[in-house]
């Protein structure tokens, strides 16, 4: 291992050292756990269907949903599946894919260097072949019809649909029951060679560890040699106007449930910083302690299943609030309402106190679970962020900064309201 | 562990823990699971947390926590068994970590006590604005368990394996019942919780939290006299026969759970052999039910059982093509079948063993891990911790899980499923 460095983040280091493949290493020890959490992760997520690589001048176009099916395979080998390994030490194993990554992971209390070694064994070990590439097509079909029943996961897609016109996160991250139907084995290695390269990946591991041990472990059983560099993802031009500003799906819902995003353009990963303070114009516009919230509570418009997030990956960034609602496109307008409101009046410092404390309190809070770090420590070194620098930042920030923030997002002519209503 | 008597029938279970960057503190009220009571009961967490006398205003009484750095205090409304659990969580930043050395736990407590003990009030009951508003929140969620069909798959085998029991009541009782509450009966429930529930504290954080939980004997005496009523959950009634029932609904896959009675329900002695056999039958990824009826036979996406330990009853969950359904309940069975034969190996057996003791070592990784952890050790005579129990799983026999393989008996399915009128359904052949 090389280029070993260290940092502090609120009472705790974080070790970071590169394995000589290029693969980067990410260690938080916490003193007094009983367990760890490691992810093996890549920047490989379902918005990747477009890529170049090195030295190739053209493009190269795949199916939606490969990401996904790589996922589900390559937990199985040849002779033996990760979770019979996995059996035999005890660790608790998963894996996700999202829009922009997939990591693999697993907890234990015991055996870590036994699960370690098999976690980095399986994911740098293809196998894949036409009978068994078949029989997950059916299982991953099921998972895509199950999703098709999942109103929450409707109205998000949905959404997603109006929002953008070609950008890839407009599909479903396990693609459709047509896309997956085109994937074969020779699809699979194709794109397992292109984005599963040690460039391109990270290990990040939290708990009761010590780094030096797993950047040893790293070192002994990454086979991963150097290659010519990361694939370069190609995404397709988009507007910041969205397709349609209002979508609606009718489904056998109790209560409807509905989406508003305000979509911006995403040139590039946004910064610690502008994530912190977009983090706190939320807290302060939408949270229980705000005006709107309150408005909206007391004419019935919305319960405690209303929240908003900033989605925000490669090649696209929304701020998105929803929940259940009697009445959505009332609950919508005054959302929108309140953003005017907001900008013509401005801030107030004690509002403003408010929301920052929370995004401090919550930020330093996640430092207490190892699998939030871990998770954190594998977003932020994708992002090309520094894992724990909100904590800082969520102190620096000021009620400026974020009035310029408002200015700049949440622009009502680039918003689109998704309703899943019977 | 440190279990304080603060006053009849009501204990403080408090954990030093100096790992975390939080502390959290979970008051209880627990009290028999009654139609009659369910509903006025369910709608104090929701009431109690949006005011308080001193802090009559919802959205002051939010920014007064978000000014401890983001505290949060969560009601909510459980079923233990046939115990309803209305609980009220603090969670909030470790004193160590305030920038401006605010002591965040003793000023958090306090707002909870306040919340808990004080509530804000007109004409001497609760204010018809707060009652209206939980009202309908509470009506809304009933609604959204709907929407979660894998939920509300759940809930329904819960009620057919359970009909005419204590159990089948549900957490928040009915629309009906909450829409005919007045001021007046919800009032009168929270007067009623403070003189006759148990009462549960448990605090995990520095002496700081262990103070800070202390000062709730003093609220708990000023309510005079207590006269608790205990807690009890009947062993489950049903399998004689099977109960089905199917529902159609507009979905593109079905959900089929079936339900299990047994003999054994906490804090009866069997009840890691239970554990240990749910883990082997199908609570993880080289389970029997995960191994075959997803992944060799492809019938389900997915497949899982659970022991609700706390009644004594077993669910398998799955996700199922309708045409596969009859297919994969008869592979439910089989599998079922062959652990009570004893028909598996050591390895299988000390795979399952590892997987739960694993996973009893996470849980106090985290305030919230250990927190739900707590809350449900509460409710036992003797609380232990996660190590404790895990002692208890590594003694189970391989004799043990085949006899509590042989308690169970099946007692209902319930087929959520598409609306296909083309399609005959699979569990409506098998009957």
């Amino acid at each position: 291992m090389k280029n070993k460095t260290q940092y502090a983040v609120c009472g705790d280091t974080v070790f970071a050292a590169e394995h000589e493949s290029g693969l980067r290493v990410f260690v938080c020890p916490k003193k007094g756990y009983s367990s760890a959490y490691a992810i093996f992760g890549t920047a490989y997520g379902s918005v990747h269907n477009c890529f170049r690589m090195p030295g190739e001048e053209q493009p190269a176009e795949v199916p939606a949903g490969i990401a996904h099916f790589l996922e589900h395979k390559l937990f199985e080998n040849e002779h033996e599946d990760a979770f019979a390994r996995y059996a035999r030490t005890g660790a608790s194993a998963n894996a996700y894919t999202s829009f922009d990554k997939t990591c693999y992971l697993f907890s234990c209390s015991q055996n870590f260097e036994a699960s370690l070694e098999i976690l980095l064994d399986f994911v740098q070990s293809p196998y894949f072949t036409a009978e068994t590439v078949q029989k997950e097509q059916g299982i991953i079909g099921q998972e895509i019809r199950m999703c098709l029943d999942d109103p929450e996961r409707r109205v998000v897609w949905n959404l997603l649909e109006a929002l953008y016109h070609r950008n890839p996160v407009r599909t479903d991250i396990a693609g459709t029951v047509e896309s997956i139907a085109k994937i074969d084995a020779g699809l699979l290695y194709r794109c397992y060679h292109a984005f599963y390269r040690p460039e391109n990946m990270v290990l990040c591991v939290a708990g009761n560890v010590e780094a030096e041990a797993v950047f040893a472990m790293a070192d002994r059983w990454i086979r991963f040699g150097r290659t010519d560099g990361k694939p370069e993802s190609v995404f397709p031009e988009e507007p910041r106007q969205v397709v349609k500003s209002r979508v609606e799906q009718h489904f056998p819902v109790a209560v409807p449930l509905f989406q508003l995003g305000f979509k911006e353009l995403a040139p590039s990963r946004a910064s610690s910083r502008s994530m912190v303070e977009t983090d706190i114009l939320l807290e302060l516009l939408a949270s229980e302690s705000s005006p709107l919230y309150r408005r909206l509570l007391d004419r019935g418009w919305i319960n405690s299943s209303f929240g908003c997030e900033y989605f925000e990956g490669p090649g696209y960034a929304a701020v998105l609030f929803g929940g259940e609602s009697r009445e959505p496109d009332r609950a919508a307008e005054e959302i929108k309402a309140e953003i005017v409101r907001l900008r013509r009046e401005g801030i107030d410092p004690e509002t403003f106190e408010c929301a920052r404390r929370t995004v401090y309190g919550r930020a330093v809070s996640a430092l207490g679970n190892a699998g939030a770090i871990a998770n954190q420590m594998t977003e932020a070194a994708f992002s090309g962020r520094r894992f724990g620098e909100e904590i800082e930042l969520a102190l620096q920030v000021t009620r400026e900064d974020v009035l310029r923030r408002l200015n700049e997002q949440l622009d009502e002519r680039f918003s689109a309201l998704s309703v899943v209503c019977r | 562990m440190e279990q304080i008597t603060l006053c009849s029938g009501a204990q403080l279970l408090y954990l030093p823990d100096l790992r975390y960057k939080t502390a959290r503190i979970t008051v209880s009220f627990l009290t028999p699971l009654r139609e009659e009571t369910a509903s006025a009961n369910a709608m104090l967490p929701g009431i109690l947390t949006r005011a308080c006398a001193d802090c009559p205003d919802f959205t002051s009484l939010n920014r007064r926590l978000a000014m401890l750095y983001g505290a949060w205090v969560g009601g909510r409304v459980r079923k233990i068994g046939e115990t309803q659990a209305l609980t009220f969580t603090l969670s909030l930043l470790d004193d160590r970590y305030a920038p401006d050395g605010e002591k965040l736990a003793e000023k958090g407590a306090a707002l909870l006590r306040n919340m808990i003990f004080r509530p804000a009030l007109e004409n001497g009951v609760f204010r018809t604005e707060d009652l209206e508003q939980e009202r309908r929140q509470l009506c809304e969620e009933l609604d959204s368990e709907f929407n979660d069909k894998r939920i509300y798959a759940k809930k329904r085998a819960e009620e057919l394996l359970c009909r005419g029991e204590a159990y089948a009541c549900g957490r928040l009782g009915t629309k009906e019942q909450l829409t005919a509450l007045t001021p007046q009966d919800v009032f009168a429930a929270w007067k009623n919780l403070l003189h006759t529930a148990q009462i549960r504290i448990t605090a995990v954080g520095t002496e700081a939290v262990r103070v800070a939980a202390m000062g709730f004997a003093e609220e708990l005496q000023a309510v005079g006299v207590r006269e608790p009523a205990a807690c009890r959950t009947e062993l489950p009634r049903g399998g004689k026969t099977v109960c089905r029932s199917i529902e159609r609904s507009e979905l593109s896959q079905c959900k089929m759970v079936m339900g299990f009675c047994s003999t054994a329900a906490e804090p009866d002695e069997t009840v890691p052999a239970m554990r240990l056999f749910c883990a082997l039958f199908g609570g993880t990824p080289h389970s029997r039910l995960f191994l075959n009826v997803r992944e060799k036979l492809s019938l389900c996406y997915y497949c899982s059982a659970h022991f609700v330990r706390a009644k004594g009853i077993l669910l398998v969950e799955s996700g199922v093509e309708e045409q596969n359904a009859a297919r994969a309940e008869e592979e439910i069975l089989r599998q079922l079948r062959a652990l009570q034969n004893g028909d598996f190996t050591d390895e299988e057996l000390e795979n399952a063993r590892r997987s739960v003791c694993d996973s009893f070592r996470t849980v106090s990784d985290s305030p919230a891990g250990l927190d739900e952890w707590l809350q449900q050790q509460c409710m036992l005579p003797k609380p232990e911790l996660p190590e404790q129990t895990e002692q208890k799983i590594r003694s189970v026999t391989r004799e043990q899980i085949v006899a509590a393989a042989n308690a169970l008996r099946p007692g209902a399915v319930f087929l959520l499923a598409g609306t296909d009128p083309n399609r005959k359904g699979g569990a409506e052949d098998e009957e």
